[in-house]
């Protein structure tokens, strides 16, 4: 199996054609009604995943938020100039890949019909070519580093219309696509893992749920490249290629035994029949509903193809799943095929027997019936025949399903789908521009590790890598407080106060050690104090309220004296007040 | 257009755009189509086979060629017969594609590429097409409305059931102006429209405007008019009378509204209705045409600010007629408390006047009607013969007016009259309240 990856990371600045914040939407969105159409490339192509798109007549509705979003999101005005601060981060990550930046940036339309984009294309360049990712289970090539502007994201899909939300339309993205040198799934997650961790150690990346994503290529021996969108995390990529690469080995092995019953060619016909009249009085809810508010249901006979539609080619999902996917693309929910079990749909076996006949089914032949709007049924029936008719694992871009498979989303694009943004001039990279990124640059992923090993031990030096609180922790450190003690308010107490439901801020760690400096309290109030802190009282307030101010000097003698210079008693008491080391100078020297 | 000092190392190498490339420099290699460039440039623009373009620069780099491009064979010439409806192109963005001369999106596609673009323009109605122009809107004047006119006569003269002008955007308004003007007992609809998000993107309004001007077209409204769209959706379009409608911004797809008045119509080709929300002229195809497409090609326009200077309105003595863009009700600086710092075109303005080139007044307020009789400066200016009191026209439609009647008459009195008699709709009698004539 060979494996490819592609990774999208959203970068911490401004939407890339505008100047519009990169943050989620507020408050009640307004809509606009658009449709879209196939266009030519600058080469005189027409992409097929946008003629596939084009199969389906939809409206788009686009939600839009004012304090995130302007014109250009909404495609009524053209884009501002690339976001000159996007680029740079581009370049900064391209150069720690050792991938080489190109002279001048071109930036470039990627159709997409579907809707995601109010434009029809996603604009995308080419930053920087070449690089690689180095693993102990062996390097991989980079082959692109690219900056792209985030699509809109889907709310609601409607027969006939899909309504996006334009907030996240048009945030920068960074995108780092490999050579397909991976071995294995378990290579992926590294190089996958090791990447995320370059990406977040500028500092200059968006963190949290979605800023990531990751698509694999997955390709076998005698299978074809397929990709897939939209891994949720990086367990789940690797199930996904996982799964993937069976699923090509599956439709091998059934192309194969198709290959058999067809004597080396498919001749399927196609013809598709009104089965309606078979229908009437049917128990099935589904017909009777489809078939009461006016739609057809129609017929089609797959010759030779029973048993083949049921054989399972992922978890749960079987080869007519597939060419349900396909049908799907047309607009209907889906498609019966005769190799299920047809008491799910209420389907009797006196209606199933008529189908037959009505088809001229003879033995080993196959059927798929769908209940839509006539014109809908039958461009559903199309695409199944389609799919059934490929004597070849189709090259396809997929979506990644939760359970780590994946259905059909398109055809793969081709280059046709690419031509050039002509609303922005290239842009220019020159030395200048690269030798200040350079002295600019923070410190690589490699850098960051040997300075945190040099702090902590290794355990707690690589979860401090992957933190999210790693710059607190680089000020804490700036700031000389000891820096095991730095991190383990970070990564330990923190997420035991966020188990608690206290979210604790950055600024507040800040404020709480500044004091600390001070000698104000001791380590083992930290806890408590931020527990007060995070509610948004000061630190003086906390440590009045709660009583946790430091006891020492003439106090703390006393107190000693009270309890017989018992170590143990004093502590017991005074665990949050006091300096265990300070008792002990204090107990020897009294 | 690259460099001369690249387009010298092709030649040597022979290689031309469009063949595959190699490009060695610094380790590294690209191979790619050699594409074609904006500007004198030194960089190389390389198609990667992923469909991406990068720009190389030549410095150190050595080319070779891998592949001669392919030629392509020149599509033979389709014939449509004639249609009901006749599509003029003038160019502009709702016919254009990617030019790489500019760089931008150029006016090249031919409207018969449309029926392969919009396959329900086919369900709607038999169409034919004729190129008149290939140029940016910016660039046409009055002498291109003069062959526009014609052309648009000759196919209704020819049996047209109606006429579609697709145009650029920018100065559409204008046109529409002009063939209000120069088309007279109009027996069909004329319907002038363009796109403002270019043809070559997935998301061009140009396929429901051109769905909804046919609709248009083939309606019972005998008038020139605009067709674009009523609001940012797709759907439905207005049908804004020639003369009564501006481009009122830059890029919205709704750019075009009425200006002092309603939309002729609402139309919506996706339910196949023409709403009529104004008394309308209807069609009837035995009324005779009476073209009169002369237009003067000397007619001027002059913006007023703050601290215009008397010598700039001086400037136009060698122009036929001048239109003034004043502020307010129709006012341009006259001095008429006689401050020491300010400036009065008065006496250049009269001088103007007197010498037989007729001065015509329209606001920068864009909306209401100007009226000269409120201010000592509206009194004045009248006084030494401004014309335009009462009218409620656009400066553009003042300026197309004035050009059209400098090309029948050029007599000061005639042509006054003219100028205030209602035509083409540009003057109307009465102001209508509107709760908003104008959103914020």
């Amino acid at each position: 199996m060979k494996l490819g990856l592609e990774i999208h990371q959203r970068l911490d600045t401004h939407k890339l054609f505008c100047n519009c914040p990169s943050e989620g939407g507020n408050g009640k969105p307004k809509s606009v009604l658009r449709t879209l159409h196939p266009v030519y490339s600058e080469m005189g192509e027409v992409d097929k995943t946008s003629l596939a798109e084009a199969e389906r007549e939809q409206t788009f509705e686009y939600l839009f938020y004012e304090n995130c979003c302007c014109l250009v999101e909404l495609d009524e005005e053209p884009p501002h100039p690339l976001n000159p601060e996007a680029l740079r981060i581009g370049l900064e990550m391209a150069l720690q890949l050792k991938s080489r930046p190109v002279d001048e940036v071109h930036v470039m339309r990627k159709t997409v019909i579907d809707g995601s984009n109010t434009a029809g294309f996603q604009r995308t360049a080419v930053i920087a070519m070449g690089g690689k990712v180095e693993s102990a289970n062996g390097d991989v090539r980079v082959s692109t580093v690219a900056i792209e502007e985030e699509s809109a994201g889907i709310v609601e899909r409607k027969e006939g219309r899909a309504v996006y939300s334009l907030d996240r339309l048009g945030i920068p993205l960074v995108e780092i696509g490999t050579e397909p040198d991976i071995k294995s799934p378990e290579h992926l997650r590294e190089i996958a893992e090791k990447l995320g961790l370059m990406l977040r150690a500028t500092g200059k990346v968006m963190r949290g749920l979605g800023t990531i994503r990751q698509d694999v290529n997955v390709s076998v021996e005698g299978g074809a490249r397929v990709e897939i969108k939209g891994a949720q995390d990086l367990k789940s990529l690797a199930l996904i290629a996982e799964n993937e690469a069976r699923r090509q080995e599956a439709l091998l092995a059934i192309m194969k035994e198709a290959g058999k019953r067809f004597g080396g060619k498919v001749g399927l016909g196609g013809k598709i029949l009104d089965a309606g009249d078979l229908f009437r009085g049917t128990s099935s809810k589904l017909l009777k509903t489809g078939l009461d508010s006016g739609q057809k249901a129609l017929g089609m006979k797959l010759e030779k193809h029973a048993g083949l539609l049921g054989k399972e080619i992922s978890p749960n999902r079987r080869y007519g799943t597939e060419l349900s996917d396909y049908a799907k693309t047309t607009g209907v929910k889906g498609i019966i095929h005769s190799d299920e079990e047809m008491k799910k749909y209420g389907i009797g076996a006196e209606e199933f027997a008529n189908l037959c006949k009505l088809l001229k089914m003879e033995k080993g032949d196959a059927f798929v019936l769908v209940i839509a709007p006539e014109s809908v049924a039958k461009k559903a029936l199309e695409k199944a025949l389609e799919r059934a008719r490929m004597d070849y694992i189709p090259k396809e871009t997929r979506k990644a399903n939760e359970d780590g498979t994946s259905s059909f989303m398109r055809p793969l694009a081709g280059r046709a789908r690419l031509y050039p943004e002509t609303d922005i001039p290239p842009v220019r990279i020159g030395r200048e521009l690269l030798d200040e990124i350079r002295s600019g640059a923070s410190e690589s992923l490699e850098q960051k590790r040997e300075k945190l090993l040099k702090l902590l031990n290794r355990d707690m030096a690589e979860r401090m890598l992957r933190s999210r609180n790693l710059k607190i922790f680089e000020r804490l450190v700036e700031m000389k407080i000891e820096p095991t003690l730095a991190a383990a308010t970070l990564e330990d107490t923190l997420t035991m106060l966020r188990r608690e439901g206290v979210e604790v801020g950055g600024e507040h760690v800040l404020a709480l050690f500044e004091e600390y400096l001070k000698g104000s309290f001791v380590k083992a109030a930290i806890a408590d104090l931020l527990r007060e802190t995070a509610k948004g009282k000061s630190v003086e307030e906390a440590l009045e309220e709660k009583q946790l101010r430091k006891i020492s000097g003439t106090e703390l003698r006393k107190i000693i004296k009270e309890n017989s210079k018992s170590m143990a008693a004093i502590m017991a008491k005074y665990r949050l007040r006091v300096d265990s080391k300070e008792v002990a100078e204090l107990i020897k020297s009294m | 257009m690259y460099s001369s000092k690249i387009s010298a190392m092709l030649k040597k190498a022979g290689i031309s755009i469009g063949d595959r490339v190699r490009v060695e420099k610094g380790g590294q290699t690209h191979e790619g189509i050699l594409m074609p460039r904006a500007g004198e440039s030194d960089e190389l623009v390389i198609k990667l086979d992923s469909g991406y373009n990068i720009g190389i620069s030549s410095a150190g780099a050595t080319l070779s060629q891998l592949e001669k491009a392919p030629k392509k064979a020149e599509p033979a010439p389709e014939h449509y017969p004639r249609g009901e409806i006749a599509i003029l192109g003038c160019g502009g963005t709702v016919l254009s594609k990617v030019e790489y001369k500019t760089g931008a999106a150029f006016p090249a596609f031919s409207p018969k590429d449309l029926f392969n673009a919009f396959p329900k323009l086919k369900h709607m109605a038999s169409v034919h097409s004729k190129i008149l122009f290939q140029l940016l809107s910016e660039d046409m004047h009055s002498r291109h409305w003069s062959v526009v006119a014609q052309e648009v006569a000759n196919e209704i003269r020819d049996g047209a059931k109606g006429v579609i002008v697709m145009h650029g955007t920018d100065t559409l308004h204008y046109t529409s102006a002009a063939l209000s003007f120069a088309l007279a007992n109009l027996p069909v609809p004329v319907v002038v429209m363009g796109a403002q998000r270019s043809s070559d993107r997935p998301s061009s309004d140009n396929e429901s405007n051109i769905l909804n001007s046919i609709l248009v077209a083939k309606s019972d409204l005998a008038h020139v008019g605009v067709c674009m769209h009523a609001n940012s959706n797709d759907d439905y379009a207005f049908f804004h009378l020639g003369t009564k409608v501006r481009k009122m911004h830059t890029s919205r797809r709704d750019a075009f509204r009425s200006i002092n008045t309603m939309p002729l119509a609402k139309v919506d080709h996706r339910n196949g209705t023409v709403e009529p929300l104004m008394p309308y002229q209807r069609r009837d195809e035995k009324r005779k045409l009476d073209l009169q497409n002369h237009f003067s090609q000397n007619v001027g326009m002059l913006y007023s600010h703050p601290g215009i200077k008397p010598e700039l309105v001086s400037k136009f003595a060698d122009y036929d007629g001048l239109v003034l863009v004043g502020t307010g009700l129709g006012h341009v600086p006259t001095n008429a408390f006689n401050d020491k710092l300010a400036n009065n075109l008065v006496p250049s303005l009269k001088s103007l006047i007197d010498s037989g080139i007729p001065v015509v007044m329209s606001s920068q307020t864009i909306y209401g009607r100007i009226n000269m009789g409120v201010y000592t400066a509206g009194r004045i200016l009248q006084d030494i013969g401004v014309i335009g009191n009462g009218a409620d026209w656009t400066p553009e439609t003042a300026f197309v007016k004035l050009s059209w009647v400098l090309g029948k008459e050029k007599k000061m009195e005639k042509v006054k009259e003219l100028m205030m008699k209602n035509i083409a709709g540009e003057i109307t009698p009465r102001s209508n309240y509107e709760e908003t004539f104008i959103d914020f």
